[in-house]
């Protein structure tokens, strides 16, 4: 027998204090004192209960629900569940027991990343529109550089029936650098993952270096030398892409995703690759969990002030370098220059906690479909 | 017959590898006399523990996709006994062991064990800390002793480090549904003794007392000695950020660990420091206290876990002798040489293969009909009938192929 089992006063409050959370309670533990009956295997651990009680302050929660968070597992490394402080001793051995409250945003973000990932496989991806027959007279083309550029523009021209490929055009897409580094990150939180934005940001300044989609020089380079420099077009407005592969009307851009949100894509990326397989989790991720995020807001992230200086001298580079190797340049060659965000210069756990407790409350009131933030964004 | 499953959930570094690769080779044996294995490569299990727990682990975890599952159901519909084994188990969640007892039968029936083996604290950490570095750490050993002695334990390695050796909690983990007499703790062997006595210990744990097996070992986990565990930290420090995961393992894990530095056997050992080593023992005795007091049954002797004294000459693997290391250095070098070589040669001959193939090709497209069909082809798509001439012989034919 272990001291959770043991029928203590402080094991009795602990059990009052599941109960209040079940029934909707917010009260922390701290200012708890009722006592109750054991109803379960075993306590739920600090992070279960901490997150179920936030989730109670953001909403209100189904049994169904409560009882996920309450039996949930943290998905991958960190501490171990962890017991109430006041509903058992300390023992010689195992993790101290917590006051929930202390518990640092980012335990609580590892449990409600688990049971995200799970919405995410029950809600599965919207369905999409047969593509249609490939026009034969379509202005043949290829899209490379800023990936949030390029994506939701190849996305619309194939829908048009103006799949990329064939020899044409090469549009090298781009925008402000900063804004580059940013949407690279970003979409790789959507895709294969990627490591926190502080870890993988400071690198890239040390080693003066950009990263292959956002390095417009290299990018453009590659393909002259694949297809010939009067092939390749550096699009430096977004708004002109359309024209160039023969289609009038503009197609929609990527809503924007905070930093936050990306941040939260990360994390529950990670738990959704033991879930399904990297093609699956990459849909999940774009088509059904983006579309969601964007539709929630929050200030986009943008590079931290400190790097600004570094940012100008490799745009003003980058632009020089275009302009000197003569490629057709449509838009403001100055549009490489970093401009003037407003936005998060990194994701915050709290910021990412309420997402999280937002996305879990929203799925839970609209069923495994749950595309209502979906359809918006789309 | 009573169903039993029996669970072996670590300790690492306690001859897990060995005993995981007897079981693997002698599946069929194993199943000749009623005890399922049931694995179809040698990480199976591996894979399983990482979908029950949702672990990420360098990218494996796509293989491990709803890998706990299967097993469970294997071992559902095995009349008889079923052993698992893998010890990063240790680490499971109380829910997480409640969602593997229950999907392996054990309220409808099945006989549960859990297996616990142990080994003394004093060879466990600075063995801890050199399974860090092959897997990609460079923290020193300085600073691994500091996290995993503070008692916060909020750092990701001290986490991990307890998770997977604090005996008792471990056993509260996994034995809260469990009566005591289903609980085995086996004991590691001190050092010195009988090779086989580990061997006879899990034997009797498992129940494979009287079982032929083949006990050859291909499989183990090495250790390495101090100054070449000094150089892979120092390799980790230089080439983790260009060498992603799924080349480390082969190159620096398998083939400079395992396969070559595992292998120099006059260099000084890892040891815990002297200063270190009374709050080892003071740890592993309130250990002992507690598992005495909960009736487990014990395969061995506690006494083990007391650990080996103090060296007299320790060697600190933070400051290591310079000619120690670049005599490891230099093995290391020979190594990748001779795999270079090895690639090399495999390159070269690949390389033949392919340009006898392209060889083969041309020959036949040399061949008249082709010729004549190549050149029917290119009139017909020169003008819009022919293009419609050709797209009907395809639809025709019932393949959108343009080879023809």
């Amino acid at each position: 027998m272990t001291a959770l089992d043991a029928d203590t006063p402080g094991v009795r409050r602990a059990w009052g204090w599941v109960e209040h959370l079940r029934q909707g309670g917010t009260t922390p533990w701290r200012d708890w004192s009722v006592q109750g009956p054991a109803r379960g295997r075993v306590l739920p651990g600090a992070q279960q209960l901490e997150l179920l009680r936030r989730v109670n302050l953001a909403g209100a929660p189904s049994a169904t629900l409560v009882e996920r968070i309450l039996t949930a597992s943290a998905p991958g490394r960190g501490r171990p569940d962890l017991e109430l402080a006041g509903a058992v001793e300390r023992l010689r051995f195992g993790p101290a027991p917590v006051d929930p409250a202390d518990l640092a945003t980012h335990e609580l973000i590892r449990v409600a990343t688990g049971l995200l990932a799970e919405d995410l496989v029950a809600a599965g991806t919207p369905e999409r529109p047969a593509a249609p027959w490939a026009r034969p007279w379509r202005t043949r083309y290829r899209l490379a550089g800023d990936p949030v550029l390029t994506e939701p523009l190849r996305a619309g021209l194939t829908a048009r029936g103006r799949p990329p490929g064939g020899r044409g055009v090469v549009l090298v897409m781009g925008t402000d650098v900063g804004r580059m580094l940013t949407d690279v990150w970003t979409t790789r939180c959507f895709a294969e993952g990627a490591r926190a934005w502080s870890d993988w940001l400071p690198p890239q300044v040390r080693h003066n270096t950009l990263p292959p989609r956002a390095d417009l020089v290299r990018c453009a380079r590659a393909w002259a030398g694949r297809v010939g420099p009067d092939r390749v077009h550096v699009v430096l407005d977004p708004a002109l892409a359309p024209r160039l592969v023969g289609v009038r009307r503009p197609v929609p851009a990527y809503p924007d995703v905070s930093a936050d949100g990306a941040e939260l894509a990360r994390r529950v990326g990670a738990v959704l690759g033991l879930l399904v397989v990297p093609p699956r989790r990459r849909a999940l991720l774009r088509e059904t969990l983006r579309p969601r995020l964007a539709a929630l807001g929050g200030p986009p992230l943008v590079v931290p002030p400190e790097h600004h200086e570094w940012l100008r001298a490799r745009a003003v580079r980058m632009r020089d370098a275009l302009l000197r190797a003569g490629y057709a340049v449509h838009g403001d060659p100055d549009a490489l220059l970093t401009a003037d965000r407003v936005g998060a210069p990194a994701p915050s756990d709290d910021g990412v906690l309420g997402l999280a407790l937002r996305l879990l409350l929203d799925h839970d009131q609209t069923g495994p479909t749950g595309l209502a933030f979906g359809k918006e964004g789309m | 017959m009573t169903k039993r499953v029996l669970l072996h959930v670590g300790t690492p570094k306690t001859g897990t590898s060995y005993l995981q690769d007897v079981l693997f080779r002698n599946r069929p044996t194993l199943a000749r006399n009623g005890i399922l294995y049931p694995a179809d490569r040698f990480d199976a299990h591996f894979l399983a523990a990482l979908d029950l727990m949702r672990l990420p682990w360098g990218g494996l975890e796509t293989e491990a996709i709803g890998a706990w599952d299967r097993l469970a159901d294997e071992v559902r519909r095995w009349p008889g006994t079923s052993i698992l084994s893998h010890e990063i188990l240790a680490t499971a969640s109380r829910s997480q062991v409640g969602r593997a007892l229950e999907s392996l039968g054990h309220h409808d029936g099945t006989e549960v064990h859990v297996v616990l083996s142990v080994r003394d604290l004093v060879r466990q950490i600075p063995a801890e800390w050199q399974e860090n570095v092959k897997h990609r750490s460079v923290i020193s050993y300085e600073r691994f002793l500091e996290e995993i002695r503070d008692p916060a334990r909020e750092t990701r390695i001290a986490t991990w480090f307890w998770a997977v050796q604090e005996v008792p909690d471990i056993l509260n983990r996994w034995g809260h549904d469990l009566p005591p007499e289903r609980i085995h703790l086996v004991t590691v062997p001190p050092p010195g003794g009988p090779p086989t006595l580990l061997w006879q210990r899990f034997s009797q744990a498992l129940g494979l007392d009287g079982l032929q097996l083949d006990l050859e070992a291909e499989r183990a986990n090495p250790s390495l000695g101090v100054p070449e565990t000094a150089l892979l930290r120092r390799i980790n420090r230089a080439a983790n950020r260009q060498l992603d995961p799924p080349d480390y393992r082969p190159l620096v894990r398998e083939l400079l660990a395992h396969q070559t530095l595992s292998r120099r056997t006059g260099s000084p050992r890892l040891a815990l420091p002297p200063g270190v080593h009374p709050w080892a023992q003071d740890v592993a005795a309130t250990w002992v206290d507690e598992v005495k007091q909960r009736g487990y049954d014990v395969v061995g002797d506690l006494a083990d876990l007391a650990g080996p004294p103090p060296l007299e000459v320790w060697a600190d693997p933070d400051q290591p002798s310079e000619k120690q290391v670049a005599g490891a250095a230099v093995d290391a070098i020979t190594a990748l040489l001779l795999e270079n070589a090895r690639a090399r040669h495999t390159e070269e001959r690949l390389g033949r293969e392919l340009h006898e193939a392209h060889l083969a090709l041309e020959r036949a497209y040399l061949r008249p009909t082709y010729r004549l069909r190549e050149k029917i082809v290119r009139r017909l798509q020169a003008g819009t009938a022919g293009r419609r001439l050709l797209a009907v012989y395809r639809l025709a034919r019932g393949r959108n192929s343009r080879s023809a």
